[in-house]
């Protein structure tokens, strides 16, 4: 089983859903340490800021017009130069399937 | 991946043609709107029947008419039907339902209609309680046998989503999608409008081009049919609550609502209400509302659903056991209504493939005959689809 993580009482605090993915999803309110799920491992990413449930923050570095990872999928495209433990959101993220429609 | 504690067999109702049942219901088959009320009574009085009446049945043309005589022959096909009382205003209609549903099933059918009984609806209705329960008896005597669990066919839905959905729920009734594919077991997914985004990641799924370009077009062809109603479908979407909810863009929100299939090749394009040729996963090309969705998949033949919901979401399949599963942390606990509570993934108490074992047992469970909470309550309904409007 995981290791403990005091923050929320339980094992981790954000999860990635397939193994490509370059984002994680925050579980809770994060603002200091993230504690990711990955597979059946554990690892801590150090957040750049607040991250609120729900939403997303990279797992690496992202360069503007890389693709956007979650799902094992393409979200969408950089449009700026992600850091690792930063927010990705409608503010750095795009859609590619509105801008070619 | 290997899953050696869930079991290979459930205990089902073997049929002469077609895939097993889960259950073993009379149907009562109201095939025209003039005897809907008369399918009712008939019905009521033959306890543990199920009714399935039509509003329609007279003034449709073309593929309206094609869709509703798919409905009415898929839903009386059912695998978890074991035998069927038409009621109908004319014979003629009747007797071509009838040979349908037998083709197809090669189960009992009865036919009771106003024709029969010079448009007396009482003498009809007294007609059909002696013709049901004629039925009701004959199949009361069926058991339950161990079959495989490639005799399942799953319809997977969702309904009233949120973020515990695309994160949990959903992978997760994929991950038990895929489990039964690899076994030789059917799945279907529908929604089309709900693959919009996510059309390129479906595509390259298929099992070949051309199923890949027929999913393509299916989402192609709604979305115009909506853009001559005069709304884009991409402007908005993700919505505001979606973005506050932490959806950036569409790829993502209809990701989150195709992971319900999981991953396995996608082996054609279903029309609504079409039974599959083939196991394995197909998608439906049908409409976005759940009652209407779920009954396309009941007629094509699924005899379990699968409906993750993240606030809540009481509707069921009338024909097709529903097995309603939430990672909501609170909705879950709503226990005479969610069958699977899946909350423990978002508390991180759980990992996938731990909860993944659970629910195929539980979908074993229900396939051998555990009530849902839908079944308990009487919640299950079937809605008719339509394509055109009555002439």
């Amino acid at each position: 089983m995981p290791a403990d993580n005091s923050s929320s009482g339980t094992a981790w605090n954000a999860v990635v859903i397939d193994t490509a993915d370059n984002v994680a999803v925050a579980l809770m309110e994060l603002t200091d340490t993230a504690v990711v799920e990955r597979g059946t491992a554990i690892e801590c990413v150090v957040l750049r800021e607040p991250v609120a449930p729900g939403h997303k923050f990279a797992l690496r570095a992202i360069a503007a017009g890389d693709p956007v990872i979650k799902y094992g999928q393409a979200i969408g495209i950089a449009t700026s130069d992600i850091a690792e433990g930063a927010g990705v959101h409608v503010h750095n993220v795009r859609s590619n399937r509105a801008s070619s429609a | 991946m290997t899953r050696k504690d869930v079991p290979t067999e459930f205990l089902g109702f073997a049929r002469p043609k077609g895939r097993a049942g889960t259950r073993n219901t009379l149907l009562v088959l109201g095939i025209n709107g003039l005897v809907t009320r008369a399918a009712e009574r008939i019905s009521a009085a033959l306890p543990g029947s199920r009714l399935v009446a039509t509003p329609y049945g007279r003034g449709q043309l073309g593929r309206d008419k094609d869709m509703h005589t798919a409905q009415l022959i898929g839903l009386g096909a059912h695998p978890n039907v074991g035998a069927v009382l038409i009621v109908a205003a004319d014979r003629p209609t009747a007797e071509s339902i009838a040979n349908g549903i037998a083709d197809r099933s090669a189960r009992p059918v009865e036919i009771v209609s106003l024709d029969d009984v010079e448009e007396d609806a009482l003498a009809l209705t007294a007609t059909g309680i002696r013709l049901g329960g004629a039925l009701a008896r004959l199949i009361s005597g069926q058991p339950r046998t161990p079959l495989p669990v490639a005799e399942l066919f799953l319809g997977i839905e969702c309904g009233h989503s949120d973020a515990t959905s695309g994160l949990f729920s959903n992978p997760l009734s994929g991950a038990a999608a895929d489990h039964l594919v690899e076994r030789g077991g059917t799945v279907v997914i529908g929604e089309t409008l709900e693959w919009l985004g996510a059309e390129h990641v479906l595509a390259k799924r298929a099992a070949d081009a051309a199923i890949g370009r027929a999913v393509v077009a299916a989402v192609e062809s709604r979305e115009r049919a909506v853009s001559t109603l005069g709304v884009d479908l991409l402007y908005n979407n993700p919505g505001y609550e979606n973005v506050r909810g932490g959806l950036s863009t569409i790829e993502e929100k209809s990701l989150g609502a195709i992971a319900k299939a999981g991953s396995s090749p996608i082996r054609s394009v279903l029309d609504f209400a079409e039974p599959p040729a083939t196991s394995g996963l197909h998608v439906m090309d049908g409409p976005g509302f759940s009652p209407e969705s779920m009954t396309g998949f009941a007629a094509s033949g699924a005899q379990i659903m699968l409906f993750t919901t993240g606030a809540g979401n009481s509707f069921c399949s009338l024909l097709a056991p529903t097995i309603k599963i939430s990672a909501h942390p609170h909705a879950a606990l709503r226990t005479e209504q969610i069958d699977f509570d899946a909350s423990a993934l978002w508390r991180g108490e759980a990992t996938l493939p731990d909860m993944t074992e659970g629910l195929l047992s539980r979908i074993i469970d229900v396939a051998s005959g555990l009530s849902t909470w839908g079944e308990v309550y009487g919640e299950g309904n079937e809605s008719f689809a339509r394509f055109g409007s009555s002439f």
